[in-house]
């Protein structure tokens, strides 16, 4: 039953539906994608109230950072008052709140912009590096993860095996490092730091960033691959004479697109919030290193700011993997009326 | 005699005929702020001691020259005025005059203000402009060190106008000062551009830009550095063993600079055992700071005989530290009846390298019977708690930037400053204190010297703390760079550097 639904899904021409009842479908998926839109609201509010939360409860605050170790109490007493710091937690969330919903974020406590401006003058680094580092894992992950699947124990398959778990298992810090002193100090091929504009700025950091990526990708295809190439319909197709090259990339990895796609998925989201050491190491101006720094300076403004774009962005990437399931498996579509 | 170089390289290069050319510098961290008046960080006065200008400047010898203001006078004991240069203009063009000088001093100082750098003006009670070009300062009580404060970056001269009209965008996206060079632009945690002030007052600049990189990593520095990518890099010390590297390599010049900077390790006197002063002398002799210098700091250090670097006005330089006699100290220990030692906790903050200090002073203890429970702390939290006197022992640095004993001695061991405003041990002393007001009030140099002897010999005896060391600062450039001086304060100027 379970092998006749998956062979029916295989080719998309033959399983689309009549041309009315595509545009109920489509419908019914734009009014799903509304529902998950609308859904981020309450998302995004209980998300603020947590990491506020966190915040308060733990000893310190902006003010006694930014005084350091010479803080007069006056000073501190005055700075706090400017700060705003010195009304109860849920005032200071409230006044916050209020202005956020006027789309006012406010200002960072520690510089004194505006939090839009920080976080926008950092996200763009930041999407690049996660979006280039999974478009690499992609392109290096998959075909590996296929070339292991169809010759599973073969000499190409311990090699990718090793290389994955190597990849998995190595450092960032001491990968960013080692392709620093190659690539920068041994070579003098690409700088060593920075995005200063010009693409050899941005090889180094993406292969480090993506090297987990690729390496969990390629393990994921490798294993879904071999399960649906041991399928009835495969043996199916490979018996009518189907051409090996069509009978893998069109029937077989199509169905075994759908657990990569929630990895790849899974993956972006850790690429763009789980930045930082590469980020600080290829002193790269993304939102990481932002979140960490106003983190350690209890600067809370700009930690909401950072945390609702990245809980935004991590929606987001779910819902379009969502989506994305429907167009590889047309049986889904039905389920988001 | 290093100012005569500099003269011959200057001369020699005007000579030359002047090339334009960038100066990129591996900064330590991105500014976070461009107002003196919004932080009070390293990084941030890196930057704004190219833009901005003080009163009094503090040269790399620590002697005190004039420099927005071009000679001063004390009226009487409370009372100073200061000649403010004229024909200095703003980078928009305006002049300078004293109501910008009043505006700057007063904004600094004021509560609703609450600027991070206010307490560099504490001592202040009025300011006002005498006429166009003169500033009257008056004190509550006498303050002898007035002027190297006014030499502090903190003390930067802003303009009335410019700062009044950007309102909050002032530091961030509106910077405007008399230096030697000009705001550009500020690529966020990217690149700070500055560029060549051709109408500065106080001469010739070099670089047509300056480009300040924040470089967070010290082993990325270093290898920024040795890959050719930055002219200079700040602090290679924060990765010994990379500054270790950059020495031993000869395409690169790289100083070792003694800093105004100190680290101690301090005992809460509020808590037994170490209101006994035996207790805190035995502590003292089980300590070998040698060791600490050669295997964490790779050598980038000496050891600190004294609560203030040998550099600072009115350090002693003939205190004999503790020998490190672990017999001693567990006589000691007996003495003070522990026999048998006792547990205690040494705080640290999240900091690599003392946290390797307290491990290392955690097994020289435990030599004594002293069982001691390391513990990191997040930097915030540990300011805070170290402030209300929840530690038992903690670690940590203070740089006397001024250059004068009163900053490094008043702020950490008289008894109005317990707490968050420096004084963390406790520890209180009414002869240190009357030695440190009348250290404060002298106006005679050579007495205000005595009185800081006294207080360093008393300190080094009662022992509030154990002195570790000295930071000694490294910095690289390429060998093309010259006429880079360091700044023992850490402010390093850039105007007079050159690039062939």
């Amino acid at each position: 039953m379970f092998g006749w639904g998956r062979q029916r899904s295989a080719p998309p021409e033959r399983t689309s539906p009549a041309t009315g009842g595509r545009v109920g479908i489509e419908a019914t998926l734009l009014k799903y994608i509304f529902r998950r839109i609308i859904l981020l609201i309450p998302i995004l509010f209980g998300v603020t109230i947590i990491v506020f939360g966190i915040m308060f409860l733990t000893p310190g605050d902006a003010a006694i950072l930014m005084l350091g170790e010479n803080a007069p109490q006056a000073e501190l007493e005055a700075l706090r008052e400017r700060l705003g710091l010195n009304e109860p937690a849920y005032v200071q969330y409230g006044i916050w709140l209020g202005r956020v919903v006027q789309l006012d974020f406010g200002r960072s406590i520690r510089s004194g912009r505006p939090v839009t401006r920080e976080v926008m003058a950092r996200l763009p680094a930041t999407i690049e590096l996660a979006l280039l580092a999974t478009l690499l894992s992609i392109a290096i992950g998959v075909p590996l993860g296929v070339l292991s699947a169809t010759r599973p124990n073969s000499a190409v398959d311990h090699v990718a095996t090793v290389a994955a778990f190597g990849g998995l298992a190595m450092p960032v810090f001491w990968q960013g490092l080692v392709l620093i002193l190659v690539f920068a100090v041994a070579l003098g091929w690409l700088p060593p730091s920075g995005r200063l504009g010009g693409w050899q700025y941005y090889i180094l950091p993406v292969i480090t960033l993506g090297t987990s990526a690729i390496a969990a990708i390629t393990r994921m295809t490798r294993a879904t691959m071999l399960e649906t190439l041991s399928q009835d319909y495969v043996r199916t197709a490979r018996s009518k004479g189907v051409h090996p090259r069509s009978m893998i990339y069109r029937h077989a990895l199509r169905n075994a697109m759908i657990p990569i796609v929630t990895v790849i998925g899974l993956q972006f989201g850790q690429l763009l919030s789980g930045a930082v050491i590469t980020e600080t190491i290829f002193s790269w101006p993304g939102i990481g290193r932002l979140a960490v720094d106003s983190i350690r300076s209890k600067d809370f403004p700009t930690v909401q700011g950072v945390v609702m774009v990245f809980a935004l962005l991590y929606a987001l990437v779910n819902l379009f993997t969502d989506v994305l399931y429907a167009y590889l498996d047309p049986r889904l579509k039905t389920r988001y009326s | 005699m290093r100012r005569v170089l500099l003269l011959i390289a200057v001369a020699a290069f005007a000579l030359g005929g002047a090339h334009a050319f960038t100066l990129t510098v591996a900064a330590t961290s991105d500014a976070v702020s461009l107002s003196p008046h919004d932080t009070n960080d390293q990084p941030s006065a890196r930057v704004m001691r190219q833009i901005y200008d003080t009163l009094i400047v503090q040269n790399e010898e620590l002697e005190l020259e004039p420099g927005l203001a071009e000679s001063w006078t004390q009226i009487d004991d409370l009372t100073w005025e200061f000649a403010i240069r004229s024909g200095v203009v703003f980078h928009n063009g305006d002049p300078l005059t004293a109501a910008d000088v009043v505006f700057t001093l007063n904004s600094l100082r004021d509560p609703a203000v609450a600027a991070p750098g206010a307490f560099i003006l504490g001592f202040v009670d009025t300011v006002e402009a005498v006429d166009e070009l003169t500033v009257r300062v008056t004190t509550g009580t006498p303050f002898a060190p007035i002027l190297s404060h006014l030499a502090h970056t903190a003390t930067s001269i802003l303009s009335e106008q410019v700062v009044t009209d950007a309102g909050e965008d002032y530091g961030t996206e509106v910077v405007v000062g008399t230096g030697p060079f000009k705001f550009v632009e500020w690529e966020i945690a990217s690149q700070i551009i500055l560029e060549r002030n051709d109408d500065w007052w106080g001469g010739d600049v070099l670089p047509e830009r300056v480009i300040f990189r924040p470089i967070t990593e010290g082993t990325v520095r270093a290898i920024e550095l040795e890959a050719g990518a930055v002219d200079i890099a700040f602090e290679l010390n924060t990765s010994p063993r990379d500054a270790m590297r950059a020495i031993e390599n000869p395409n690169l010049i790289v100083t070792q600079q003694p800093t105004l900077s100190t680290a101690y390790v301090g005992f809460n006197f509020q808590k037994e055992p170490f209101d006994d002063v035996r207790v805190r002398q035995a502590i003292n002799h089980a300590v070998d700071v040698e060791p600490m210098i050669d295997a964490i700091l790779e050598g980038f250090g000496s050891v600190a005989t004294s609560p203030i670097s040998d550099m600072v006005f009115g350090a002693h330089t003939d205190l004999e530290p503790y020998d490190y006699d672990p017999e001693r100290a567990r006589q000691l220990l007996a003495e003070a009846g522990y026999p048998d030692g006792f547990s205690t906790s040494l705080w640290t903050n999240d900091n690599p390298i003392r946290i390797q200090i307290a491990e290392i002073m955690q097994a020289q203890l435990g030599e004594v019977g002293i069982d001691v429970d390391v513990q990191v702390l997040e930097w915030s939290t540990y300011l805070a708690d170290t402030a209300a006197g929840a530690h038992d022992m903690f670690i940590l640095g203070w740089v006397t930037v001024t250059g004068d004993a009163d900053y490094g001695l008043y702020a950490l061991f008289h008894s109005s400053n317990f707490g968050s405003a420096g004084n963390r041990t406790f520890w209180s002393n009414p002869r240190v204190d009357e030695l440190l007001d009348l250290g404060r009030t002298e106006a005679d140099p050579d007495l205000r010297v005595e009185y800081y002897l006294e207080v360093q010999e008393i300190i080094a005896e009662e022992a509030p703390w154990v002195f570790l060391y000295l930071t000694l600062e490294v910095n690289g450039t390429q060998p093309n760079v010259s006429g880079f001086v360091p700044h023992p304060a850490g402010h390093h100027r850039l105007y007079n550097v050159s690039k062939n």
